[in-house]
């Protein structure tokens, strides 16, 4: 085979590639923000109609309100706690070598290849446990809970690659120029690491936001999105569920691009 | 690029940063592991967990051929699934890497936005495009072909279809990386010494990004067996996975030592299927180098 067709060859399979994972991977998502549309009360195609009614529906539904408020809090402070935690592990991975770092890494990187529905499954015995001897049910504080113990090491990779990136000498310098160990870590680390922490933190608060295994097994009579809607694929469905769905899509894509460009805007600044 | 600074245990900076996530992770990750495992040894009466010693869950999972059907059941789909994800991710992440310089950030951010959309709505999106009057045969019917064409939901290929949806961009993601991380002059050199396109692939670059991949075969399988909403709102819950089994277990027949049990046996043998990939793997390099 020529050298030329060959190259030709090679270009079709790896563009056709990513144009057909890409439309795989926005199948579904198409599919439910379509199916929000219809009219009439059942998922199936032809549509009697074209209407905004299911999105009337979701305002006036109050469970699916109370869904949504309950994400958003258990999100936020997910968010909150997952960022700073992984963070600081972050700065640990990268910037220092101590004994026991190995099982420093290991125990705070575990939770990401452990299956989420069995992290679900063992916290929700240790906390029914727990529960009994200290009398308290589970609610949205286990929930977040486990969200941070899953998210805050996908927060941790994140941050690490941007350390991993970060010029240590900075640190010394702001430090022979006499600022403390806080102004050193206000002025120069925190504002360098910015753009990783934020992506790690947007990163979180989707993760926390669209989780489904561990909200349902942790969150105890609480609803939140994703599990109101996966009740609702259990009992007949109504295009209600889409109109969720695209509800719920609206502000994930704009976070995304939004930490995108903030990562842009910084390795812009970075490089002039 | 960052030098590592050598300290001890006591140092109160390194302290102050490690110990939250070592506290949190011991607190809520591995004493939870502990005491499921120590709940493995316990048994359970009227739907109430009483302590006492003994090894009767362990003596009824080792002589029920059934759950070793369904753990089965559940490898062979991991690593199909493993498969078609390398497969599928490895001309995805090279293409990434070295050709869509212009489109990369927006096709980086379609599907990490598809990644991190939550998986049930996506399962339920693909109930809606497969089913008998769904979007697919919808479509398909436009064209012209029969109706019903496209009959896979509720049988293992959709539960297929699903497990490489949601577990794709991972592999995608960490074979990216270990691409973009080759030094181009190798490939380079690969070119100048009269490799073509895929000899040079095939010689140079693979070789080279394999840390990557297997890194992300490791990953897709862990979480491989352990996916439940897929078999059960694709697949329809007609041949159960473990993660499902062991979801009954705990939920349905509220027997939480046989549960606990069943969820490490499940962790052991995944883990252990990786190993001997890996030593089966590195034998066979051996010979070959040999």
């Amino acid at each position: 085979m020529s050298h030329r067709l060959e190259a030709r060859l090679v270009d079709v399979i790896l563009y056709g590639s990513v144009a057909a994972v890409l439309v795989f991977f926005y199948t579904p998502i198409f599919t439910l923000i379509a199916f929000s549309f219809q009219q009439g009360r059942y998922l199936t195609l032809p549509f009697e109609g074209l209407s905004l009614e299911w999105y009337g529906a979701l305002l006036t539904n109050t469970n699916a309100r109370g869904a949504l408020v309950n994400s958003t809090i258990i999100a936020l402070i997910a968010m909150l706690a997952s960022t700073v935690l992984g963070t600081m592990a972050g700065i640990v991975a990268v910037r220092y070598r101590f004994p026991a770092k190995g099982a420093f890494l290991g125990l705070s990187a575990a939770p990401l290849v452990f299956p989420q529905l069995l992290l679900g499954i063992v916290l929700l015995l240790w906390f029914s446990v727990l529960g009994r001897w200290l009398d308290f049910n589970n609610g949205m504080v286990t929930a977040v809970i486990g969200h941070v113990v899953y998210i805050a090491p996908f927060a941790m990779v994140i941050v690490a690659v941007q350390v991993f990136n970060f010029d240590a000498t900075l640190e010394d310098a702001a430090r022979d120029c006499g600022a403390s160990a806080f102004e050193v870590y206000r002025y120069v680390t925190i504002p360098l690491l910015w753009p990783g922490i934020f992506s790690a933190a947007i990163f979180s608060f989707l993760l926390s936001w669209g989780n489904f295994y561990l909200t349902y097994s942790l969150a105890g009579s609480t609803r939140t999105l994703p599990t109101f809607v996966f009740s609702g694929i259990a009992t007949g469905s109504s295009p209600l569920y889409p109109a969720i769905a695209t509800a719920v899509f609206i502000p994930g894509i704009l976070l995304v691009v939004l930490a995108d460009w903030l990562r842009r805007r910084a390795a812009r600044a970075a490089a002039g | 690029m960052a030098a590592e600074i050598e300290r001890g245990w006591r140092d109160p900076a390194l302290l102050a940063k490690a110990l939250p996530s070592v506290l949190l992770q011991t607190a809520c990750f591995l004493a939870p592991l502990l005491m499921t495992f120590a709940l493995t040894f316990q048994k359970t009466k009227n739907f109430q967990l009483t302590w006492t010693w003994n090894l009767d869950v362990w003596t009824d999972v080792f002589s029920k051929p059934h759950y070793w059907t369904i753990l089965l059941h559940t490898l062979e789909m991991a690593v199909v699934c493993v498969v078609l994800c390398v497969v599928l991710a490895l001309p995805v992440a090279y293409a990434l890497a070295t050709r869509i310089k212009r489109f990369e950030n927006h096709v980086k951010i379609l599907i990490t936005f598809a990644f991190l959309t939550d998986a049930t709505l996506k399962t339920f999106g693909w109930v809606l495009f497969l089913d008998q009057k769904g979007a697919a045969n919808f479509l398909l019917e436009q064209l012209g072909l029969p109706a019903g064409v496209v009959a896979i939901l509720f049988t293992d290929w959709a539960t297929m279809l699903g497990m490489v949806y949601g577990l794709l961009p991972f592999m995608i993601f960490t074979i990216y990386l270990s691409i973009d991380n080759i030094d181009r002059s190798l490939i380079l050199a690969a070119y100048d010494a009269g490799a073509g396109k895929l000899r040079a692939f095939w010689e140079v670059t693979l070789p080279l990004c394999r840390p990557g991949i297997w890194a992300g075969v490791v990953l897709v399988f862990l979480l491989a067996v352990g996916v439940f909403l897929e078999p059960k709102v694709l697949g329809g819950g007609k041949s159960p996975m473990t993660a499902e089994l062991i979801r009954q277990t705990f939920e349905t027949r509220v027997n939480w030592p046989l549960g606990a049990a069943l969820t490490f046996v499940l962790m052991t043998v995944a883990v252990f299927v990786i190993l001997l990939f890996n030593r089966v793997y590195s034998l066979k390099r051996a010979m070959v180098t040999s």
